[in-house]
């Protein structure tokens, strides 16, 4: 069955698996940034589900909020490594672990 | 205007005593004078009430309402039957007269107006319970009596052993007031009064049974305390720590009689149960020999007369016990007079002793001291029942009442001898042979003051005999005379003297030495050991579950477990995002996979 | 043809993304991130969704990736030290993993909707320029205007948050 023609499930099922990758990487890695990279992996993988559904279920709707996480994930990672410069510029590293100062 | 009469007597030594007290303190003279004049003028109150009444008749004076409810009625009333009115006279006759000893005796004394303000206050309790005509006035003025007494008894309040003697008298008499409240509150539930008038005809509608017993005894526990019968009469010896007036006005003639009286009072109840007037009876008894043994091993001269003390009530008690109360009045009206002298007379020798008060620190007495050594013996021919002085017609009385129960018979009369022993064995020692103390070298009479009330209450000890006291309380319960108790109790009393003759006179030291005696049968070790101990091991036992459990556990465990709470839930911030996120996640795939069970997504 | 297409493409987007997760270099990461946006595009085109293939091609590997690789040159991020294996952590990725393999497929397999097949040609769908721009400027207005809001807060935060004191 996994073999036969491609379904929706194929695309389900890859959209998972690279969830899961992204997952690992936002919650193993120690860089900052390389945190930030799975974290689009993380989109890129919502995008792919909702474009695989509305093209099987025909709603053209699932396209236009594909545009819109897009536009939100530059927003988004603009920001975040504004934010990562300005850390950097104290810190000297982009260590995640130094960056927990709200501990108790 | 007579009917309120008591009032007036009842409430003019309270003034007395609140004007004492509020203001007198700083002028000893104003406040000596007002609590003699008080006392004088209830006395003559009382006299005259004596006089315009009629023997049987009784005369109720108007009532105050205090608390009525659901049948409950217990109203401040005074009540002049004729046995209130002989009591009152007796009461306010004899304190009259140690006020004006107690003058002299504390002429010295920085303190003296304090001392006469709570001798008026005193003279106000005790009438309260004898003018009382139900049992929940007595009781109030029962516990004033107690608080006069414990104010009395340390009156030197510096000297530890008079503090801890207070204590201890108003300690042991509130265990009594527990029975007595019980038996009180017993006698309104079985018989729907607490009011003396109506007492005789309920009781006499009533059945006997436990209950009534119960009551009976309940009641009984008052008069064990204040009249210090066994088991209750520790306090009594210790008393003594008071000024000399303080125990011969309390602690022989007035305070510890009230319980006799209050048994008169409640004799209806009693009489229902053969069970408690047998007890009464024994208790009674016993109470005669016992104390007259440890007696003959005293050597402080207030503590002898103190057991003496405790013998001669415990003669009351018997012969209520048995029924007779006219005896039983009888015998404490010629008590109070001859105990009042002996004690007087003690005093006056610790007083010109200067403060001496072992006996064999005394010797040679009867030369320095005439007076005195006269009506000491005057007061001890009472006391043992010697005719023809009052003391043996009133004794004899009570020994008649026995003749039908030879156990308490054999008792009461072995008292007898043993009462003439120590009491010889007292003068003998004290005034007899030469001095053997610092004092007793120096010893002189007593001012005028203190000499005349212990004339009159000698004279009085000699003819109250003749008074018709009999008159006073009517019916039933007159006294006989029968021939056999009569000569036997008489030569048991005589043969009392020899002994003490053979031994002690002319000794500079005790050739007697019985340790379970002066050791007064060891009781108040017993107490000791047993209750003061076990209350001791409790204390004990609430301080550590207090220590461990409160404290410990609960405050300071409530304390931990809030803190140990506190750092367990700390780790939930650990300032790592990544491991923020895990939870996260973790929460989400949870919430999603409980979604899909429930078939969120069909 | 649609199954050549979708292994070879889903293969090499795994493998990116994998070597994204595991490499140490953050250039390497960047551009194998890069490479697995582009296969991403590729399988937005198998699901003939042209239009968006192009907006992520030009947007998310064009801008965003570049905005990555400048600031990794900019504060010359250097490799990561290894780090020693902590075998817990080991074995919760690879209990993770199994997991995964094996629950997902099932997973996706329970929607009834998953059996549908691909075929091109056959997607109902307008998905060109015009009936996405039709859609984005009528239906979701207010959410495209709101959209462009959000760039300008985030444009004018970026610029608060790199200034640098006045002082130094």
């Amino acid at each position: 069955m996994i073999f036969g023609p491609i379904t929706l499930g194929h695309y389900l099922a890859l959209s998972g698996f690279l969830f899961i990758i992204g997952l690992a990487g936002v919650l193993l890695r120690r860089s900052l940034l390389i945190v930030m990279m799975s974290l689009e992996l993380l989109l890129n993988a919502a995008n792919l589900a909702l474009v695989a559904v509305g093209r099987f279920q025909g709603l053209p709707d699932t396209q236009v909020a594909v545009f819109f996480v897009i536009t939100v994930a530059a927003a988004e990672v603009a920001l975040g490594l504004a934010i990562l410069v300005a850390i950097f510029r104290v810190k000297k590293t982009t260590a995640i672990d130094s960056m927990a100062n709200l501990r108790f | 205007m007579i009917a309120y009469a008591p009032y007036l007597i009842l409430l003019l030594p309270l003034l007395s005593a609140v004007m004492t007290r509020l203001f007198l303190h700083p002028f000893p003279r104003v406040a000596v004078t007002s609590s003699v004049v008080a006392c004088l003028l209830s006395f003559v109150g009382s006299l005259f009430l004596l006089a315009s009444g009629t023997p049987s008749g009784g005369m109720a004076a108007p009532m105050i309402p205090w608390i009525e409810f659901a049948g409950f009625k217990a109203n401040f009333g005074l009540v002049a039957d004729p046995l209130a009115r002989m009591m009152s006279a007796l009461v306010t006759g004899v304190a009259f007269l140690v006020h004006i000893y107690s003058i002299g005796y504390l002429a010295k004394d920085p303190s003296r107006s304090r001392f006469f303000g709570e001798l008026s206050l005193f003279v106000f309790s005790m009438l309260g319970i004898v003018f009382a005509d139900n049992l929940v006035t007595m009781f109030i003025f029962w516990e004033l009596v107690g608080l006069s007494s414990y104010l009395l008894i340390g009156f030197w309040f510096d000297r530890p052993a008079a503090g801890a003697a207070a204590n201890k008298a108003f300690l042991v008499n509130r265990i009594g007031d527990f029975g007595f409240i019980l038996g009180i509150l017993g006698t309104w539930s079985l018989f729907g009064t607490i009011g003396f008038a109506d007492l005789p005809s309920r009781a006499s509608a009533a059945a006997a049974g436990w209950a009534v017993t119960a009551v009976g005894l309940g009641l009984f526990c008052g008069c064990l305390g204040k009249s210090a019968q066994f088991p209750l009469h520790v306090w009594l010896p210790d008393s003594m720590e008071g000024p000399t007036p303080v125990s011969s006005l309390l602690h022989a003639a007035t305070m510890v009689v009230a319980g006799v009286y209050m048994l008169i009072r409640v004799l209806p109840v009693l009489e229902l149960s053969q069970v408690t007037m047998t007890t009464i009876a024994w208790v009674g008894g016993l109470m005669t020999l016992l104390p007259a043994l440890i007696a003959c091993q005293q050597n402080d001269i207030k503590r002898i007369l103190a057991y003496s003390t405790l013998s001669e009530i415990a003669y009351m008690v018997m012969a209520v016990g048995l029924g007779v109360t006219g005896p039983a009045m009888y015998h404490l009206m010629t008590h109070a007079f001859f105990k009042c002298l002996l004690f007087l007379a003690s005093g006056s020798v610790i007083h010109g002793c200067h403060e001496e008060q072992d006996i064999w620190k005394m010797g040679g007495l009867r030369k320095r001291m005439p007076f005195t050594y006269m009506v000491t013996w005057i007061g001890t021919i009472a006391l043992c029942g010697i005719p023809p002085v009052s003391g043996f017609w009133s004794k004899d009385e009570i020994f008649t009442a026995t003749a039908s129960h030879p156990g308490l018979a054999a008792v009461s009369m072995l008292a007898g001898f043993f009462t003439s022993f120590f009491m010889l064995r007292m003068i003998l020692v004290a005034f007899g042979g030469n001095p053997r103390g610092e004092g007793a070298k120096h010893a002189h009479e007593g001012p005028p003051v203190m000499v005349v009330p212990m004339l009159i209450l000698a004279v009085l000890s000699i003819f109250s005999g003749l008074f018709p006291v009999q008159t006073f309380l009517g019916g039933d319960h007159q006294g006989h005379h029968a021939s056999w108790t009569l000569w036997v109790s008489l030569v048991l009393a005589l043969a009392g003297f020899v002994p003490a003759y053979y031994w002690y006179a002319g000794a500079s030291q005790d050739p007697l030495s019985i340790p379970l005696l002066r050791g007064k049968f060891y009781v108040d070790e017993f107490y000791q050991r047993f209750f003061v101990a076990g209350q001791d091991g409790l204390a004990r036992l609430a301080d550590a579950f207090e220590g461990w459990v409160v404290r410990g556990f609960i405050v300071r465990g409530s304390g931990v477990m809030v803190r140990a709470a506190g750092q367990g839930l700390r780790l939930v911030q650990c300032g790592q995002v990544q491991i923020y996120a895990a939870v996260f996640i973790v929460g989400a795939v949870l919430l999603l996979g409980w979604l899909l069970r429930v078939g969120a997504f069909k | 043809m649609e199954q050549i297409f979708f292994w070879s493409l889903a293969a090499g987007l795994l493998t990116a993304a994998t070597a994204v997760v595991v490499l140490r270099n953050p250039v390497s990461n960047a551009v194998c991130l890069v490479v697995g946006l582009v296969f991403q595009a590729a399988l937005f085109i198998t699901l003939e969704a042209n239009f968006l293939a192009a907006v992520q091609v030009i947007v998310y590997a064009g801008a965003v990736m570049v905005l990555f690789l400048f600031v990794i040159m900019l504060l010359d991020v250097k490799e990561e030290a290894r780090r020693p294996l902590v075998w817990s952590k080991v074995f919760g990725v690879a209990a993770g993993v199994v997991v995964a393999v094996l629950g997902i497929p099932r997973l996706v397999a329970s929607f009834p909707a998953s059996q549908k097949t691909l075929v091109w040609g056959e997607g109902k769908t307008a998905s060109d320029a015009q009936s996405l721009g039709t859609l984005l400027f009528t239906s979701y207005a207010p959410l495209f205007l709101s959209t462009g809001v959000l760039l300008l807060v985030a444009t004018v935060g970026v610029v608060v948050l790199c200034r640098r004191d006045p002082g130094t």
